[in-house]
């Protein structure tokens, strides 16, 4: 990889990260919190990023792993007197290994089975949360150890994610990375080239999970509470929404994945019944299928306009610069 | 005489910017200015929970008939302060609600939070609220651990009959009504249904060996024909369901299905609305459920003979003049209606200078009666009793009119009226 061709990403990174640290002295404690989720979703999107997007493997159970994370941080700070902070890289372990369990039977499937497959992951382990309520607290769920402010809520979350975020680089730029690229691209391409396709494959199913257990670790920490309720299957399609929306194969577009996870949640009402105005309004906007509504509305208008989502559009205006940058220097 | 005249000067200076500054001080508590109060409360405006969502509308129905009206102090509003209500949707999601409830405390800077909705958004804030001494008043959740904390969280306060309560009034009209008759309950496994469960064992006192089987299922599982068929075979009189409106349903589907219709059945409040038994009607039949006995602490918005109340007349003629598109008979308009008008009436008993500490103070020293409620339903809490309404009334389904009846007397559920 050349410098030239890692410069822009550097660049964006570190104008990012400013962002990051500068933003505090910008917002409201409110605003901070909700910032704080949106880092939570940055992780957990990064994690499937890396499944997806890159070794082009579908999960539609993302949701699943988080809880997983949620639990286990719950479990041992509550029960067990741990730090919370300390459990984070547990949790993530935790969900890692089942995820990487996981990925054994699924090698067998592809595509529309696969999502299935993966489907079943937070219906099961919700159903699994709220038997064992004794461990887990069951259906009414259980409170964590402390509760944050938003501004702590936001340097607790931020420092991991911008953490998560070197994480996933470094793997994905490495030997690792490309074999993700090449499974993604063709199989049998990648078998030919000597990859281990079975362990590659589960590889990526544990990594996208330690990196979902870590955002679920999180999760609990700063809502202070969990319940299995909250992982239901409405989070997991919204995190791969996410990553769609900012770009299948973009880590930078993970960002803007991430924001759109954390405001079209809290606004889809507004959102359903801006979009309802013209027309009279003629459906209730606060309506049993709000949310999931306008997460779908918003897909296909996405797909339809950019269909490499917010990356690409980033990518085909950088593009369209550094022509004019280079034509301009020609002349 | 100077010197002295000096010194007089000095402390009449320094007792003045004392006064000042003490003044100063004693500002208003966030929410509160001359003119208003700001009030807000987290509710599932969409998503599954949805149904729920007329509660906070039939609120502000009844604070704008307030900031309206002028009262018997000739002023609009309560006291002259109009009601500012916000509410956000939560969806019936714990992260949410904690977002949105920030948002209410921290940005919109609401004197006191009432009415949330759900007992899992509500408990994820709870530790918040209560750790910044911001009121959380009147939850609509029947989880008896929001009254029964109070020690601990004392912010914290219910308003409905808990389940406890709710279990307990069929324990005590079982044990009076049906001394030899043997009972069995399916209930879901976890708090909601054991709170039921454990309160119907309290009203049942010395009888509580009337309960020959307890059934329990876990919310997820997607068949109770184990457990319906236990009940059926321990031969009983009684049955009890305390579950949520989808297991319930079920439950009657299964009956119907293993064609078992005890002499009794008992169904809990949450899951017996009109709503949940036209389901349950067309899941299971008219035969099954004709005769369920459950309870209802409301004036029942269709019922004739509260068409003339005061309370019923004021509801509609309000209704019509500010929500005429909302379907006035459905029950949760009420709801809201009558919590908010103990609402109002709290606001009103903290003062000329309202504080939260003496909000809080109202909230727990309540003793009035609710035009809303059934007639002789008295509202009331005592620093030792922190649930407002513990009476209820036990109501019998009809199924060919698809309609529920009050009978019997007022009953109590907890405590001392």
């Amino acid at each position: 990889m050349t410098a030239r061709r890692l410069v822009p990403g550097v660049v964006a990174t570190l104008l990012a990260a400013a962002a990051v640290c500068v933003l505090p002295y910008f917002l409201s404690d409110t605003h901070e919190y909700r910032f704080a989720f949106v880092a939570t979703f940055f992780i957990a999107a990064l994690g499937l990023q890396i499944l997806t997007g890159y070794a082009g493997q579908i999960s539609l159970g993302h949701g699943g792993f988080m809880l997983v994370g949620a639990y286990v941080t719950t479990i041992l700070s509550v029960d067990h007197g741990w730090n919370d902070l300390s459990t984070i890289p547990l949790a993530g372990l935790f969900a890692g290994v089942l995820g990487f369990l996981f990925g054994f039977p699924a090698l067998r499937l592809r595509g529309v089975y696969l999502a299935l497959a993966t489907f079943a992951i937070p219906i099961a382990l919700i159903a699994l949360a709220k038997k064992y309520s004794d461990f887990t607290g069951g259906g009414g769920g259980k409170p964590l150890t402390r509760v944050l402010t938003g501004h702590e809520a936001y340097v607790t979350t931020w420092p991991i994610a911008g953490g998560m975020f070197v994480l996933g680089w470094l793997l994905l730029s490495g030997k690792l990375g490309r074999a993700f690229r090449t499974i993604r691209e063709s199989e049998i391409a990648a078998v030919s080239s000597g990859i281990n396709l079975a362990l590659t494959k589960t590889l990526a199913f544990g990594i996208s999970a330690f990196f979902a257990g870590v955002a679920g670790s999180l999760y609990a920490i700063i809502i202070g509470f969990v319940n299995p309720d909250t992982f239901q299957i409405e989070l997991s399609l919204l995190l791969l929404i996410g990553v769609v929306v900012g770009g299948l194969g973009s880590l930078v577009g993970v960002v803007v994945g991430a924001l759109f996870i954390e405001y079209v949640r809290l606004y889809a009402p507004e959102i359903l019944s801006w979009v309802e105005a013209p027309f009279g309004s003629p459906l209730d906007p606060k309506r049993a299928g709000a949310p999931a509504a306008v997460y779908g509305l918003i897909l296909l208008v996405v797909l339809f306009i950019s269909p490499s989502g917010a990356a690409g559009l980033l990518r085909n205006a950088y593009k369209s610069l550094a022509r004019r940058a280079y034509t301009l220097r020609r002349t | 005489m100077r010197m002295k005249f000096g010194l007089l000067a000095a402390a009449l200076a320094v007792a003045a910017i004392t006064c000042v500054t003490a003044l100063a001080g004693a500002q208003a508590p966030p929410g509160v200015t001359k003119t208003k109060f700001v009030i807000g409360g987290t509710f599932p405006l969409s998503g599954a929970a949805s149904s729920y969502a007329p509660i906070p509308v039939g609120m502000k129905v009844y604070f704008t008939h307030i900031n309206a009206r002028r009262g018997a102090d000739k002023k609009r509003g309560v006291a002259g302060r109009q009601i500012v209500w916000k509410y956000y949707d939560d969806g019936y999601n714990p992260a949410n609600t904690a977002q949105q409830t920030r948002k209410l405390v921290e940005e919109d800077k609401v004197f006191a939070l009432f009415g949330g909705l759900g007992t899992e958004p509500q408990q994820a804030v709870v530790d918040y609220l209560n750790q910044r001494k911001v009121p959380q008043l009147f939850v609509s959740t029947g989880a008896t651990e929001f009254g029964a904390n109070f020690r601990s969280k004392p912010y914290t306060i219910g308003w409905q009959p808990d389940y406890f309560a709710e279990g307990t009034i069929y324990g005590k009209y079982a044990a009076t009504n049906w001394p030899t008759k043997k009972i069995g309950v399916i209930f879901q496994n976890d708090d909601y249904g054991k709170n039921y469960l454990e309160g119907l064992k309290n009203g049942l006192g010395s009888k509580a060996s009337n309960i020959v089987t307890e059934q329990g299922f876990a919310v997820t599982d997607t068949s109770v024909a184990a457990q319906v068929s236990r009940i059926k075979a321990a031969n009983v009189d009684v049955i009890a369901i305390f579950a949520t409106p989808t297991p319930t349903i079920r439950t009657y589907a299964t009956m119907k299905a293993l064609k078992f219709k005890p002499e009794q059945v008992i169904v809990n409040s949450v899951s017996a609305t009109d709503t949940f038994m036209k389901l349950a009607l067309a899941n299971a039949d008219a035969a099954t459920l004709d005769g369920s006995i459950s309870t209802s602490y409301l004036m029942d918005v269709q019922d004739p003979k509260y068409a003339n109340s005061a309370g019923m007349k004021l509801f509609k003629a309000q209704m019509a003049k500010w929500a005429p598109n909302a379907d006035a008979n459905n029950e949760l308009f009420l709801y809201g209606f009558a919590k908010a008008y103990d609402v109002v009436k709290v606001l009103a008993l903290a003062g000329k200078n309202p504080t939260r500490g003496r909000l809080l103070y109202a909230a727990r020293h309540m003793n009035w009666k609710n035009p809303f409620t059934i007639p002789g339903i008295t509202v009331k809490t005592s620093p030792t009793d922190p649930f407002p309404i513990s009476q209820l009334k036990l109501i019998r389904f009809n199924s060919s009119t698809v309609r529920w009846a009050e009978f019997g007397s007022l009953l109590l559920g907890r405590g001392g009226t």
